[in-house]
C-alpha cells in the first residue's frame, strides 16, 4: 500500500537538495553569467520543484518556482541577461522557497506578501506578466516554450516506457502526459502489450508505455524537461518525426556507409533522448537506439535516503552490543573454556567490524556544510561593499554527521568574523598592493583521528597588540603579562571579547568567537589562530572524526577507571619514589631531560592519600603544552562508545562522557585539554591566595 | 474501500467511488478477481467515481481481456463521469473496451 504522507516527507527531504543545488548555481553563475550550463542547472531545479511540488500537493510552492522557472527559461533561450539583479533577485525568491519548505513541516510561516512582492518584481524584470494559467495549473503549464508556438512548429515522435517502479515512487505518468499536451497538439498511444494477465500482475506496477507524436514549436530540451524527474527510471526517446530508429535503419540499408551512419544516428538518438539529463546517462549503448534503460540493471540505486534517528539508533544499539561483547569477553576470559573463548573472539571480531561499519554510515562529506556558505559570502559581501571569493578545499573529507551538524554556527561565526574585521574594503586592499577582490579559503583534511577545518582570508591580520590592550582593558589578563602571539590571539575567544568599536550587524558583539570556542570544545575539538599582519589570519578547527567512539587509553586510580583520548597522548612512562624526591616535590618529571609538569589525578579528584610504590604517568600533547597525567596503572588499549552523563552532569566538563566497562564497571572519560586549562586556573588562583579554596571542589595539583 | 462487489444468480456488480489508484490498486484488483470468478457476468458502474490512475486502468484493462477469454460478459454502466473519460482518451487507451459515454444509458 501506498503512503502519500511518505511521499510528501521524501519530496521535501529531496526538495532541500535541490535548494542547496539552486543555490550553488546562482552565486556560480552571479560569477559566470554567461555560463550556459549554470542557467541549466538552475533551470532544471526550479523545474524540479515545480514539477515534483505540484505532484504532491504543494501548490503553491510549484506556482511560486514555475514563475521563476519561466525567468530562467528566458536566460536560457537567450531572451534574458542574467544580472546582478536578477541573481539577488532570484536568491531572494529561493529564501521564499525555503520558507515553504519549511512552513510545510511545521515551522514558521511563509510570507505569502512577500512571495507576491517577489513574483510582481521579477514580473518587472522579465516583463512578463504571471498568467493565470500559470497560476492554477503549476503541475501541467510549461516554461514559456508554448509562448510563440502559435498552435504550429515541428512533429516529435516520443517513444516513453515509466520503469516499473514509477508509480511506487509518486509519479504519475498521467500529468506528464498533461504536461506534453501543454507544448502543442500531442497524440497518444497506449501500448498495452506488456500487461500480463490479471492474476500475475503486479498492481502497484506501471506495465504501460506510450508512443506520442508531438506538434510543437518547442525544441527536444524543453519536451526532454517534461520528464526531468523521472528521467532515471524510465526508456525515453524524443526524436524529430521521421528519425526513429526504424526509420533510420530501412532509409539506410544498403548504403556502404549504414552500419557507420546507423550508429551515429543511434548515438544521436541517445544523446537527444537524454538531453537535458545526467551526463552519466548520455553514453547510451549501440544496442539500446530506444535510450536509456537504467531500471534494466538490477540495482539502479546506489544509495537510499535513511532518516537520521534510525542511524542513530543503529548505532546506539551497536554501542550497546559492543558492552554486552566486553562482558562476554571478561567471562570467557574466567572460564577458560577454549569453545567460550573461541566464540568470544569471534563475537568480537564481528562487533569491532560492526562498530566500525555503523560508525562509516554516519560519515558525511562536509559540502554541503562548506557549500551553503557562499551564499552567506554573497550576501555579506554586497552589505559590506566588499569584493569576497570564497574557495573551498577538501569538500569531500568526511566527517561523523553528528559533528557536522553542530559545525555550521561556529563556522558561520568564523566567516562573518573575517568579512566584517579581516577583509579590508577594495579601496584599501588596493592600496595595500593587493588585489581588489578577497579570498576567504574554507578547507578541510584529515590528521589521523581528526578532522582539521581551516577558515583562511586574505585580509589585515589581527593587530596583535590591539587584542593584548583590549584584554587588558577588558581584565582579561594582567597588565604585565608576558603572553606569546599564540596566547594573545587564543583571547579572541574569550566571553565578551571583542577589538570591534563599533557594533555591526554582522559582528562585533564578541559572542560569535565564545559560541566558537564552546562548541568547538563541546565537540572535544580545539583551536589555533594563526595571523600574519598584512597577509590574513587563518582558524584551524581540530576535530573527531566521530563523537560516538573513542581511541582511549584505560588506567585505574584506586577502584576508579578512567578513559584517556588516545589521540593526545604521547607515552607512557614510569614515576618512582626516587624520581618524586628528585624534583623536590614538585609536581615535575624529568622525561629525558625535558621537564613536564603533571597531575596527580588521585589528588585531583581528592581520593586517598595513600599512593602506591610506582605510579604511571601518560604524557599527553595539549593546548599548554606537554602535561602529565599520574595514575596508579595504566591497563592498556581501549576503544569505547561514549555514553552521555545525563542532564544531572552536564556542567561537569572535565569529563567528556562515560563508559561501561566488561566487568560492567563505569569508566569516566576525561577531557586532558580541560583538566589542565583547570588546573593552571586553580594554581593561578592559589596564587593570588586562594590556593585553599579550590574551585568544585578539586585541587590545584600542577 | 473506493469499492464494493455485489454478487447474485451469476451477476457480479462493481461499484466504485472516489480515487481508485495505487493507493488502493491491490484491494481493486482482488475485487476484479473476485467478480472474474464469481459470475457469468460483470457490471461495472463508476458513476461516483472520481478517478482511475494508470495502475486501475491498467487492472480493468486485464480484467476485461480476461473476462473475454472466459467468456464473461463484461460492461461499464453509463454514465461514466466526463474526468475518468477524458482521463482514458488523453492517456492513449484508444482499443480501451469501455463506451466512454458520459450520458446515462
Amino acid at each position: 500500500m501506498i503512503d502519500d504522507e511518505k511521499f510528501r516527507r521524501a519530496f521535501l527531504e529531496e526538495a532541500r537538495d535541490v535548494v542547496v543545488e539552486l543555490e550553488a548555481a546562482l552565486l556560480a553563475l552571479n560569477d559566470s553569467p554567461e555560463d550556459g550550463d549554470l542557467v541549466g542547472r538552475a533551470f532544471r531545479a526550479l523545474h524540479t520543484l515545480k514539477g515534483s511540488g505540484a505532484m504532491f500537493g504543494f501548490d503553491e510552492l510549484a506556482a511560486f518556482s514555475h514563475n521563476l522557472e519561466n525567468a530562467f527559461d528566458e536566460v536560457r533561450n537567450h531572451r534574458l541577461a542574467v544580472t546582478s539583479a536578477l541573481i539577488n533577485l532570484s536568491l531572494s525568491a529561493l529564501d521564499h522557497i525555503k520558507a515553504m519548505l519549511e512552513e510545510a513541516v511545521g515551522r514558521g510561516v511563509a510570507n505569502a506578501a512577500a512571495g507576491a512582492e517577489l513574483l510582481e518584481q521579477l514580473r518587472q524584470l522579465t516583463g512578463k506578466p504571471e498568467s493565470e494559467a500559470e497560476k492554477s495549473t503549476p503541475a501541467v503549464a510549461h516554461e514559456g516554450a508554448l509562448a510563440d508556438s502559435g498552435g504550429a512548429g515541428a512533429d516529435w515522435q516520443i517513444h516513453f516506457t515509466p520503469g516499473p517502479d514509477l508509480m511506487r515512487t509518486g509519479a504519475d505518468p498521467f500529468l506528464l502526459l498533461r504536461e506534453l499536451r501543454q507544448l502543442g497538439n500531442l497524440k497518444v498511444s497506449a501500448n498495452l502489450s506488456a500487461i500480463p494477465p490479471i492474476g500475475e500482475l503486479d498492481p502497484e506496477r506501471c506495465y504501460v508505455g506510450w508512443e506520442m507524436v508531438l506538434t510543437t514549436s518547442a525544441g527536444r530540451e524543453a519536451i526532454a524537461d517534461v520528464f526531468i524527474f523521472v528521467a532515471d527510471s524510465c526508456e525515453l526517446t524524443i526524436a524529430p518525426s521521421g528519425e526513429t530508429a526504424d526509420g533510420i535503419a530501412a532509409a539506410e540499408k544498403g548504403s556502404e556507409s549504414a552500419t557507420e551512419k546507423r550508429r551515429e544516428k543511434s548515438a544521436e538518438l541517445a544523446t537527444a533522448a537524454v538531453a537535458g539529463f545526467p551526463a552519466s546517462a548520455a553514453a547510451a549503448p549501440e544496442s539500446k537506439p530506444w535510450g536509456r534503460r537504467s531500471y534494466d540493471t538490477p540495482d539502479n540505486a546506489s544509495s537510499i535516503r535513511v532518516p537520521a534517528a534510525k542511524l542513530d539508533q543503529f548505532v546506539n544499539l551497536v554501542g550497546e552490543l559492543v558492552t554486552v561483547q566486553a562482558r562476554l569477553g571478561e567471562l570467557a576470559a574466567r572460564r577458560e573454556d577454549a569453545d567460550v573463548a573461541a566464540v568470544a573472539e569471534e563475537i568480537e571480531r564481528l562487533t569491532s567490524a560492526l562498530r566500525e561499519s555503523s560508525i562509516n554510515i554516519r560519515m558525511l562529506p562536509i559540502r554541503g556544510t562548506f557549500e551553503r556558505f557562499r551564499r552567506l559570502v554573497h550576501d555579506l559581501a554586497r552589505d559590506l561593499h566588499k569584493e569576497v571569493e570564497l574557495a573551498i578545499e577538501g569538500a569531500d573529507t568526511e566527517l561523523d554527521k553528528s559533528v557536522i551538524d553542530v559545525l555550521n554556527d561556529p563556522l558561520m561565526h568564523l566567516i562573518r568574523n573575517s568579512m566584517d574585521h579581516g577583509i579590508e574594503a577594495p579601496e584599501a586592499r588596493l592600496a595595500a598592493g593587493k588585489r581588489a577582490s578577497a579570498t576567504i579559503r574554507l578547507s578541510a583534511r584529515h590528521s589521523g583521528a581528526n578532522v582539521l577545518i581551516g577558515i583562511s582570508d586574505d585580509g589585515g591580520g589581527i593587530d596583535a597588540e590591539a587584542v593584548r590592550e583590549r584584554a587588558i582593558e577588558k581584565g582579561l589578563v594582567a597588565a604585565d603579562a608576558q603572553l606569546t602571539e599564540s596566547q594573545i590571539f587564543s583571547l579572541i575567544l574569550a566571553p565578551g571579547f571583542s577589538t570591534a568599536r563599533q557594533i555591526t550587524d554582522v559582528s562585533g558583539r564578541g559572542v560569535g568567537m565564545d559560541v566558537v570556542r564552546r562548541t568547538v570544545e563541546g565537540l572535544r575539538g580545539t583551536i589555533e589562530i594563526q595571523s600574519q599582519p598584512d597577509a590574513g589570519t587563518t582558524v584551524m578547527l581540530r576535530l573527531p572524526l566521530t563523537l560516538a567512539i573513542i581511541d582511549g587509553l584505560l588506567v585505574r586510580v584506586e577502584k576508579a577507571y578512567f578513559v584517556l583520548p588516545l589521540a593526545t597522548t604521547l607515552e607512557c612512562i614510569e614515576l618512582t619514589r626516587e624520581d618524586i624526591e628528585r624534583a623536590n616535590g614538585k609536581h615535575v618529571a624529568n622525561v629525558r631531560g625535558q621537564i613536564i609538569p603533571y597531575i596527580r589525578l588521585r589528588e585531583y579528584f581528592r581520593m586517598a592519600r595513600e599512593r602506591p610504590e610506582r605510579e604511571q604517568i601518560m604524557v599527553a600533547e595539549t593546548e599548554e603544552g606537554r602535561f602529565g597525567f599520574v595514575v596508579d596503572e595504566v591497563l592498556g588499549d581501549h576503544q569505547t562508545v561514549i555514553k552521555n552523563l545525563g542532564r544531572f552532569y552536564r556542567h561537569v566538563d572535565l569529563v567528556s562522557g562515560a563508559t561501561i566497562l566488561g566487568n560492567g564497571t563505569v569508566a569516566l572519560i576525561l577531557d586532558p585539554q580541560r583538566l589542565v586549562r583547570e588546573a593552571i586556573r586553580s594554581l593561578a588562583r592559589g596564587a593570588a591566595g586562594d590556593a585553599h579554596s579550590p574551585p568544585r571542589g578539586r585541587g590545584a595539583a600542577v | 474501500m473506493p469499492f464494493t462487489l455485489e454478487q447474485s444468480a451469476g451477476l457480479c456488480e462493481i461499484r466504485a467511488s472516489g480515487a481508485i489508484n495505487i493507493a488502493s490498486a491491490a484491494d481493486w484488483k482482488k475485487c476484479l478477481l473476485d467478480a472474474l470468478a464469481g459470475g457469468a457476468e460483470i457490471r461495472l458502474r463508476l458513476e461516483m467515481a472520481s478517478e482511475l490512475d494508470i495502475t486501475a486502468l491498467q487492472l480493468l484493462w486485464a480484467a476485461e481481456r480476461e473476462a473475454r477469454a472466459l467468456g464473461t460478459r463484461f460492461t461499464v454502466v453509463s454514465p461514466i463521469p466526463e474526468e475518468i473519460a477524458i482521463t482514458v482518451k488523453d492517456a492513449g487507451f484508444e482499443k480501451f473496451p469501455i463506451p466512454l459515454n458520459t450520458k446515462a444509458q
